[in-house]
């Protein structure tokens, strides 16, 4: 794992990267703003410590900018200051956590554990229900055969793939799946057609049962 | 002189019978549906040069015996339809010819070779009047089909440029995007197909 740390308290990064990379981590140290931003174009980094108080670009300036540049990297700061608006001002721009000086080691890598967890471990690499296996990064379909699915496709298949032998309905699926999108409720009867279709070019045992407007459920084929 | 022989002329005839069968049949299902039961066939009499060339290869002697009663794609009908279910339909069709014995059959659409080719495959034994190269009479001549979707040719053709490729470079992994593009080909087929059905409901 790859941390950029940037910290302009000498003393307190050369402790920190100690720490972290004891534990294992990467860690690239840099001390000031600019040098973060720079820093954060160029690497790879799976979480970022960032310092708010630093010389020539603070925390969350530095922060704002690789955000508004399409950055998603998590990112956790550390002050000096405990106010309430410091803390509010940091997390609005983007930080995902936020850790107030002193602290305590254990507690920053319990966060950055926590922080990277969620990019990793949650999302299942494939499913399987029946003869059916769903390679979910790949979106590929396999039974007897093989298929791959496109955009939606996936999320709906993955979705009724972790719920087998579950009855949903249109409107549930629909916010499940789609969350906010701008389609409309009809979508679902289309994609549930598309994996049906999709599902016996595969001679797949198991099939999607339930009428349009109504409820769905996944199950073995009787 | 044609490795063919005297049977040139048959074999051209079975082959525009079997063609005729299938514009009637387009036609038919024009008229009833308004839609194409095919976009087009290419139907082709294997040339000289390629089944001497195939019987070389084989170990046969280069005869009309070879041609004919050995190997069985001396007449080869293409069938490119639109979508998957026309396929199926097509094959129906021809399964329904009283006249004709289905030697082989094999789908690979539902069952896709390894490299992701999908087609539908039949061989037919074409019964007539006239005498075939074992002597018989009424003689059988063979035609070999292969009926899919314009998305599989386009891929088939693709695979068969790479397969006589020399030096390709990064060949393995050409030949598994090939594979991965012939599934979201076939999801595309698949959803095209819904689409229409759900029109048509």
């Amino acid at each position: 794992m790859n941390i950029l740390l940037a910290e302009d308290e000498k003393d307190l990064s050369r402790a920190l990267v100690a720490v972290l990379e004891h534990k294992g981590y990467k860690v690239t140290a840099v001390y000031d703003g600019e040098a973060a931003v720079e820093a954060a174009k160029s690497g790879a980094f799976d979480c970022m410590v960032l310092d708010i108080m630093m010389p020539k670009m603070d925390g969350v300036t530095a922060l704002k900018v690789m955000r508004d540049s399409g950055d998603t990297t998590p990112v956790i700061f550390l002050t000096a200051k405990a106010e309430m608006d410091d803390k509010v001002t940091g997390l609005d721009a983007g930080a995902d956590d936020y850790l107030t000086k002193p602290f305590v080691m254990a507690e920053l890598l319990a966060r950055i554990r926590s922080l990277t967890r969620r990019s990793g471990e949650y999302k299942p690499k494939q499913l399987s229900f029946g003869s059916v296996t769903l390679d979910v990064s790949g979106q590929e379909l396999i039974s007897e055969n093989s298929v791959r699915l496109a955009g939606m496709e996936a999320n709906l298949m993955e979705f009724l793939m972790m719920n087998p032998n579950k009855s949903f309905t249109t409107e549930e699926i629909y916010s499940h799946v789609w969350k906010d999108a701008t389609e409309g409720l009809d979508v679902v009867w289309i994609y549930i057609s598309y994996l049906r279709n999709k599902l016996k070019s595969i001679v797949a045992d198991v099939e999607i049962n339930g009428d349009k407007d109504g409820s769905f459920i996944l199950q073995s084929i009787r | 002189m044609s490795i063919y022989g005297e049977y040139e002329g048959t074999l051209q005839r079975i082959m525009e019978d079997i063609e005729g069968r299938l514009f009637a049949y387009q036609e038919r299902v024009k008229s009833e549906t308004n839609e194409n039961a095919y976009e087009y066939i290419l139907a082709r009499i294997k040339t000289d040069e390629s089944m001497r060339e195939k019987c070389r290869r084989k170990g046969l002697p280069e005869t009309a015996e070879s041609a004919l009663s050995k190997l069985t794609d001396a007449i080869g009908i293409r069938v490119i339809c639109s979508f998957v279910d026309d396929v199926f339909n097509i094959v129906e069709y021809i399964r329904s010819f009283d006249d004709c014995e289905i030697i082989e059959e094999k789908d690979y659409i539902r069952h896709a070779k390894p490299n992701g080719y999908r087609s539908y495959h039949m061989i037919l034994g074409v019964h007539t009047s006239e005498s075939d190269v074992m002597g018989n009479t009424p003689g059988t001549f063979y035609v070999e089909l292969q009926i899919r979707t314009i998305a599989m040719d386009t891929w088939a053709a693709l695979e068969h440029r790479m397969k006589y490729k020399k030096d390709i470079p990064n060949q393995e992994l050409l030949v598994g995007e090939l594979k991965r593009v012939a599934d979201e080909l076939a999801s595309c087929d698949l959803s095209m197909q819904t689409i229409r059905e759900l029109i048509n409901s």
